[in-house]
């Protein structure tokens, strides 16, 4: 006896009916409140903060079984690679460079930090938070970790490894969790700029004040991965100073607005700059400071000195 | 004799929602991720009812929606379509040609998940990349891809779905 089927006509109707409601759905998940400012989430929100909260054991679960071998892949594929061989030959050259420049280097840091005194931002840092598992489709580049509104992490709030290398911001908080939008991804923005080497000490976000004088043109633009997934700065002038090996540090400017981001946070270093005669800005490509796969420990600055000022 | 377990079959599918929350970023490469909640509704759906099938599709698609995190509808919409293609499939099926068709509905139904997410990310104002480029680097690819792997577990999952029962004389 064949199967039964209930009605065309009743199948056909639920059919339109539950695509009208998919439709009413993301309607009001895109209309809603996106959690990014406090007591505006909405409910579809809020749903998918709770699976995050919920679900958080098991990503752990499945990030200790998944972390091992993507880290093994990475390193056999590594092996057979022989661009990273030379990128590393590369790199040893331009450290024993570095090196010869050290000695100068620290006799100006140490002027440096007394003319700094005083003047540099403060941060308040969120407790050390583990990074529980990446989240989100081809489109976005996210990870969940496990701090939230319980230990003082809000929305939009910059989150970093060590003392001040930028990986992302926060978005969306639960109670026990945050989404973190890395600055690898299309949606991540934030205003940089380009410091020459003798003007900034990654270790200790140090920038010299020269870097913000009036008389100086050292570019600034706005940091963002393009579709091909190029991390990059825009909106860079032609006649701006920016060259292969530069840092790249916010530059915590917002215009009016809140900043999301305090200056001096550490970001990457120029990888290539390129520009035609017909461009308006440089093509600045950027090497991040952090890898996405590395991350383990993070810690969100939940407020720094001139945040609301 | 063989019947259709509902339970068994929204089980399929509320656990295949939560692999594509959990496991799933781990195994996409550029345009590629598995969608295993596409692959469960459709192989899920095809022994059962029309009206069945579709809500089975829809509650499938909201349940994948709630764990992932992405724009809330897309995923209603997609599990809602890949359930409605996947009982107008079954209605043709052949025996012993299930696997091979229902695999072709699942990379159909890919395809349309992934262009219902490029527009719904066009809809929410959210960068997109070129719609040819897409097409062919993205949802193209990933149709295949997902329909190989539909093929090679789909055998798995209608045998989880279909129960059979032996005859009252056996």
């Amino acid at each position: 006896m064949g199967r039964k089927k209930s009605s065309a006509a009743s199948g056909l109707a639920a059919l339109i009916i539950l695509c009208v409601a998919s439709l009413s759905l993301f309607t009001v998940y895109v209309k809603e409140g996106d959690c990014e400012r406090e007591g505006e989430c909405g409910p579809l929100h809020t749903v998918q903060l709770g699976a995050a909260e919920v679900l958080q054991p098991v990503r752990s679960i499945f990030a200790a079984v998944f972390t091992p071998v993507t880290n093994t892949g990475e390193r056999v594929m590594g092996a057979f690679d022989n661009s990273r061989e030379q990128k590393l030959e590369r790199e040893v050259q331009r450290t024993e460079e570095l090196a010869a420049q050290a000695s100068r280097l620290e006799r100006e840091n140490a002027q440096l930090r007394e003319l700094l005194r005083g003047q540099r931002s403060v941060y308040e840092y969120g407790p050390l938070a583990q990074v529980v598992a990446p989240v989100g489709d081809q489109f976005t580049q996210r990870i969940i970790i496990n701090v939230g509104t319980e230990d003082g992490v809000e929305p939009n709030r910059p989150v970093v490894i060590g003392e001040s290398t930028l990986v992302g911001r926060t978005t969306e908080v639960s109670r026990h969790t945050a989404q973190v939008m890395l600055i690898t991804d299309q949606m991540f923005a934030a205003g940089v700029r380009i410091v020459p080497p003798a003007q900034f000490d990654p270790a200790s976000s140090e920038i010299s004040p020269a870097v913000t004088a009036q008389n100086v043109s050292y570019g600034q633009g706005l940091l963002g991965t393009d579709l091909e997934g190029y991390l990059g700065v825009d909106l860079v002038s032609t006649s701006a100073r920016a060259e292969e090996g530069d840092y790249i540090v916010t530059s915590g400017r917002a215009g009016d607005k809140e900043l999301l981001f305090p200056p001096g946070l550490y970001v990457g270093k120029v990888e290539s700059v390129s520009s035609q005669d017909i461009d308006q800005f440089k093509k600045i490509v950027v090497e991040p400071a952090m890898n996405p796969q590395d991350l383990e420990e993070v810690r969100v600055i939940t407020d720094w000195a001139g945040r609301n000022g | 004799m063989e019947h259709t377990s509902v339970i068994r079959a929204a089980l399929v599918v509320a656990v295949a929602a939560l692999l594509d929350a959990v496991v799933v970023p781990y195994l996409t490469f550029g345009f590629f991720s598995p969608r295993l909640t596409l692959i469960a509704v459709v192989f899920a759906a095809s022994p059962l009812r029309d009206l069945q099938a579709v809500l089975l599709g829809f509650f499938g698609g909201v349940l994948l929606d709630a764990l992932g995190g992405e724009l809330f509808g897309v995923g209603a919409l997609g599990g809602l379509l890949a359930a409605a293609l996947s009982a107008r499939a079954s209605a043709v099926r052949r025996k012993g040609t299930e696997r091979v068709l229902l695999a072709q509905v699942a990379g159909l139904a890919v395809a349309c998940y992934d262009l219902l997410g490029y527009t719904a990310r066009w809809l929410a104002g959210l960068d997109v990349p070129q719609l040819s480029e897409y097409a062919v680097w993205g949802v193209l690819p990933d149709a295949l891809i997902n329909a190989l792997i539909a093929f090679l577990v789909g055998g798995w999952l209608l045998q989880i779905v279909i129960v059979k029962t032996p005859h009252s004389w056996e």
